[in-house]
């Protein structure tokens, strides 16, 4: 039982990052019907930017203070969410009135080029975090053993889910943002700028990401340039498990996942785990065909 | 078929036959890639261009064919161009026994779900199921094609017969778009409920797309068997199916189109060989800026026209040759 | 009558080749290795240090007063961009091509230098069959998996352990030194309590460590590569578990300890051909000098060396033969070259294309994270 709860907090907490990227794939999702292939990217992207600020600044040792965290962060987002918006405007807004597919040929096309983008600036080697920043205190609770971190990561994650949801369904601009994606043309006789509301959410999807590719960078301590597209596609899954578009389902498809990989490599088989999590997703998509708690849409006749 | 059409495709032709003549080994083996991801894409466009299905997963059918025609000829001593047919039809069964469920879902769901199958599939091989895909070393040994006893070997034998086998593939997939099949399938792309509404019967309709594209591409898979010798799952990757996606739909969905799709994208990163490290960066800049300047692909299909039988010519009052009337194609 | 049409066409690619290379001045080398893609890093060590080398050599005035012109092709780490790479280099008329690191790559290439009759070193592939298909011109400069997996067994049985836990990643390499050790410990009656792979590329590895905890197993061998033992080492601190752990020879990475920090390392050991910084060879001191003032760092593992060793064999062989021919370099290299001193000691082939000698020693991570030879 005690390996039970172990591996269902290892799962909670690979969720936690999984949701997190899963949230940027979803909004933008939700208002374009586009899938970013190169959202992971910008996880990536984030992830190498809060490795230069880190080191640019010196930063290591419990010295640095939470402050210092907080500040890089900070400035990952604001640099990310920059990223993400001139790729909006090179590579997506000339493809939104034609097919859907067309855009994702051109997310592939961008994909690509950041990894190797990444890859040409700062080397086909690992970096590796200051390793001292995060702290290394391990809390038992009942023979579970939870890194402290772990807790204030999946804590974080959640409270930016919660921040998010908030955003979307109580605030003006998130209104706007819902208006968006449920009619664009409707929004905008209403009055809503659709561009702009399209290029916010391509700064706060991304920025979301490149938070959890800080997280991850402080937490496991490497990143590579590939590391965007592995996780990517995980999120892309835990997105469609929850129902794509929709927020609360990202958080529970990307909690939901990173429960059943664990799971999955405890009681299955390790080298199996990503085929059982693919055929889990299979199945609840055949008995649920848009996802757990994506809302089933009419056909437009 | 126009005389002008019939006589660029005369030239195209001769093109590609004389072609190896000029080409080193290299280039002519870097034809026979173009000319297998061409097969391979023409098939998934029945799927992805044809049907409008979201199928991102099409290595998984590639990868049956090319493990049945390695299993059967390192364990069976089966010479590998008659394993054809049989790899063909394990993979149109396995996809119809994959495609079954999943075939109500919509859009980007379907699109996941393919990309499940084609990573379980891999998943699958590596962990070495059924004790008979080799785990990741693969199936190695496998022996030469010989046709007719001639036997096939060298770059420049691959290219022709890769080549022919695209000839066919093209002239087999032309008389199945404009046949009813084909145009039922462009019903379905076009409106699905529609196409419902008028009795056309569209779950089937689809499996029978993904079945038919599953045949063609586990064929394939044989002459990729035969071609490399050693075959492993790293060659089957989602990284291929993305690859053969873009291929369509960088193509814009006519068989033209896929020729050529095939050829920007495999020839491409060998004429960025030069860059070294940073031909691929070239590589997905290309593909964002092509999608740019064409967004419906390079060369979309041209709307069809079909010659109406006289009677009906008579009724509508025009004259001559040129009363025609367009059914079922699309701008 | 086959091997007659084989034996023919290889005498004809050859005769071709010599006519080729008779009157073109610069002596053409090739080099594979993966410059994009997910091993980049050890592509381009082993294009730094191959390049350094050419350029060196040119400058002391090449090969019998010929240039060496270096021909290097991306491989990207897959095996259909290497079978590409390898027709690339043959047609460029190089009479010997290095590389590459992984050994499913490699194999892809194999056949396509075998039929265009030219020599080919890998510098990173231990699988044990590359060399066992008889192909007269491929050889190795890297050791063999069958090699590591005894050596792996005997230290295991050496230190006592009775409950080995196995781990790979599924790659071709790791999966077949998992196999190797499984096997010979089988027989000699070592426990085996856990044996699984993991897959490369994560970062969270936990849900297998607390797995494994499970099994309780008194030392670890995970065969895979650095970047997945180090995150392993560093979760395995984190969980407060003392099990001691080893490796395979792909460990042996100066990032390894990068990624798990010095204080989760210490102690891990694994098996490994000397890496860069111990070898004691004066080739090789001079050489990583070099390298450090050239590219301003080391190479980050002994892989690339063997790159470096591959280039130095083959020019050793054209100067003793005199002259650049694929056919007298192969014979040259697996019958008459003994104890070549390498910056990786001394090299000799055997008939298959192996290299001969024990390679093997053992590393262990001291409290400064520093790789120290054990005696």
């Amino acid at each position: 039982m005690e390996e039970f709860f172990q591996q269902l907090t290892n799962g909670l907490a690979v969720g936690g990052i999984y949701a997190l990227i899963a949230l940027g794939y979803t909004m933008v999702y939700g208002v374009l019907k586009l899938i970013n292939f190169a959202h992971g990217d910008l996880f990536t992207i984030g992830a190498y930017l809060g490795f230069t600020l880190f080191t640019a600044f010196g930063l290591s040792g419990m010295v640095a203070g939470p402050g210092a965290v907080v500040l890089v962060l900070l400035m990952v987002v604001g640099l990310v969410a920059l990223i993400g918006f001139l790729l909006e405007r090179v590579a997506y807004r000339p493809l939104r009135s034609s097919s859907r597919l067309s855009a994702v040929v051109s997310a592939l096309g961008a994909s690509i080029f950041f990894q190797n983008a990444v890859m040409l600036i700062y080397g086909a080697k690992f970096q590796v975090y200051p390793n001292d920043i995060r702290p290394s205190y391990v809390l038992s609770i009942m023979g579970i053993d939870v890194p402290l971190v772990r807790i204030m990561m999946i804590a974080a994650s959640l409270a930016l889910m919660l921040a998010l949801y908030w955003f979307t369904q109580r605030t003006r601009i998130g209104a706007a943002i819902r208006a968006t994606a449920i009619d664009q043309g409707a929004a905008k006789l209403m009055g809503i700028d659709v561009n702009r509301v399209i290029s916010l959410v391509f700064m706060i999807g991304p920025a979301l990401g490149g938070v959890a590719g800080v997280m991850v960078g402080l937490y496991y301590g490497q990143v590579d340039f590939t590391m965007g597209w592995v996780y990517g596609l995980k999120a892309f899954t835990a997105a469609i498990l929850g129902g794509i578009g929709n927020i609360p389902g990202a958080m529970v498809g990307g909690l939901l996942l990173g429960v059943i990989e664990a799971l999955g490599s405890a009681y299955i088989s390790i080298a199996w785990k990503d085929a059982i999590a693919f055929l889990v997703l299979i199945l609840i998509l055949i008995i649920r065909p848009t996802g757990l708690l994506g809302e089933r849409v009419a056909d437009k006749i | 078929m126009t005389v002008s059409r019939t006589t660029s495709y005369a030239g195209i032709a001769v093109v590609v036959a004389v072609l190896p003549l000029l080409l080193d080994p290299y280039w002519t083996d870097v034809f026979v890639s173009i000319g297998l991801y061409s097969v391979l894409a023409l098939s998934l466009n029945i799927i992805l261009g044809q049907a409008g299905l979201f199928h991102m997963g099409h290595a998984a059918f590639y990868a049956v064919g090319a493990y049945v025609t390695a299993i059967a000829n390192t364990m069976w001593g089966v010479p590998v161009l008659w394993a054809m047919p049989f790899a063909g039809l394990a993979a149109a069964l396995f996809a119809m026994l994959v495609a079954r469920p999943i075939i109500h879902l919509r859009g980007d769901y379907l699109l996941i779900v393919t990309i499940g199958i084609v990573e379980i599939v891999r998943i699958a091989l590596i962990n070495n199921v059924f004790g008979l895909t080799g785990g990741a070393n693969g199936i190695f040994g496998i022996s030469r094609p010989t046709l007719f006893g001639f036997k096939i070997a060298k770059p420049v034998h691959f290219y022709y017969l890769v080549w022919a086998y695209v000839a066919c593939s093209v002239l087999l997939f032309r008389r199945l778009e404009n046949s009813r099949f084909g145009r039922a399938l462009n019903y379905i792309k076009e409106d699905d409920t529609a196409a419902e509404g008028s009795g056309v019967n569209t779950a089937s309709y689809k499996l029978w797309a993904f079945v038919l594209g599953a045949f063609w591409a586990g064929m394939t898979g044989t002459i990729y068997a035969a071609k490399m010798t050693i075959i492993s799952p790293e060659s089957f990757s989602f990284w291929e199916s993305v690859v053969l996606f873009a291929i369509v739909i960088l193509g814009g969905g006519s068989n033209r189109g896929v020729l050529l799709g095939a050829f920007l994208l495999i020839g491409l990163p060998e004429f960025f060989r030069e860059f070294a490290s940073a031909r691929m960066l070239a590589f997905g800049l290309a593909m964002v800026v092509m999608m740019i300047f064409r967004p419906q692909g390079m060369l979309p299909p041209m709307p069809r026209f079909y010659k109406l039988p006289e009677r009906i010519r008579c009724v509508t009052g025009k004259d001559g040759g040129a009363a025609a009337a367009q059914v079922g194609g699309e701008a | 009558m086959k091997h007659v049409i084989k034996a023919l066409t290889l005498a004809l690619a050859a005769s071709l080749l010599m006519a080729a290379t008779a009157f073109a001045a610069p002596v053409k080398i090739g080099l594979m290795c993966p410059l994009t893609g997910k091993w980049a890093s050890e592509g381009q060590d082993m294009r730094n240090i191959v390049t350094l080398l050419a350029d060196e050599l040119n400058k002391a005035g090449g090969i019998n007063g010929n240039k060496v012109e270096l021909v290097v092709e991306d491989d990207g780490g897959d095996p259909r961009t290497a079978a590409l790479a390898a027709q690339k280099l043959t047609t460029s008329g190089v009479i010997a091509a290095i590389g590459t690191y992984g050994s499913a790559v490699t194999e892809a290439s194999q056949s396509i230098y075998d039929e265009a009759g030219v020599v080919q070193i890998a510098t990173g592939s231990t699988a044990v069959r590359l060399t066992e298909k008889g192909l007269k011109r491929f050889l190795r400069t890297a050791p063999r998996d069958d090699e590591q997996g005894m050596v792996a067994a005997k230290l295991i049985k050496a230190k006592g352990y009775k409950a080995v836990a196995l781990l790979h990643d599924n790659s071709s390499y790791a999966k077949g030194l998992a196999d190797e050790t499984k096997a010979l410990l089988d027989k000699a009656g070592t426990k085996i309590v856990f044996y699984d792979a993991l897959t490369p590329g994560e970062r969270d590895y936990t849900a297998i460590l607390t797995k494994l905890k499970a099994a309780n197993p008194d030392i670890i061998f995970c065969t895979g590569y650095y970047p997945e033992v180090g995150m392993l080492l560093r979760q395995k601190m984190e969980m407060k578990w003392n099990v001691p752990m080893m490796g395979g020879d792909a460990a042996n990475h100066a990032d390894l300890v990068k990624i798990s920090g010095k204080e989760a390392a210490k102690g891990y050991f694994f098996l490994s051909p000397p890496g860069p910084q111990d070898l004691d060879a004066p080739a090789a001191k001079s050489m990583l000098t070099a390298y450090k003032a050239k590219y301003n760092g080391v190479p980050g593992s002994v892989w690339s060396v063997l790159a470096g060793d591959a280039f130095n064999v083959i020019v050793e062989a054209v100067k003793s033969t005199g002259k650049a021919d694929s056919a007298a370099i192969a014979d040259y290299l697996k019958t008459k070259l003994k104890n070549y001193p390498g910056f990786t000691g001394q090299i000799s082939f055997n008939e298959k294309g192996d290299r001969v000698g024990d390679l093997y020693r053992v590393y262990e991570v001291n409290a400064n994270g520093e790789f120290i030879l054990q005696p």
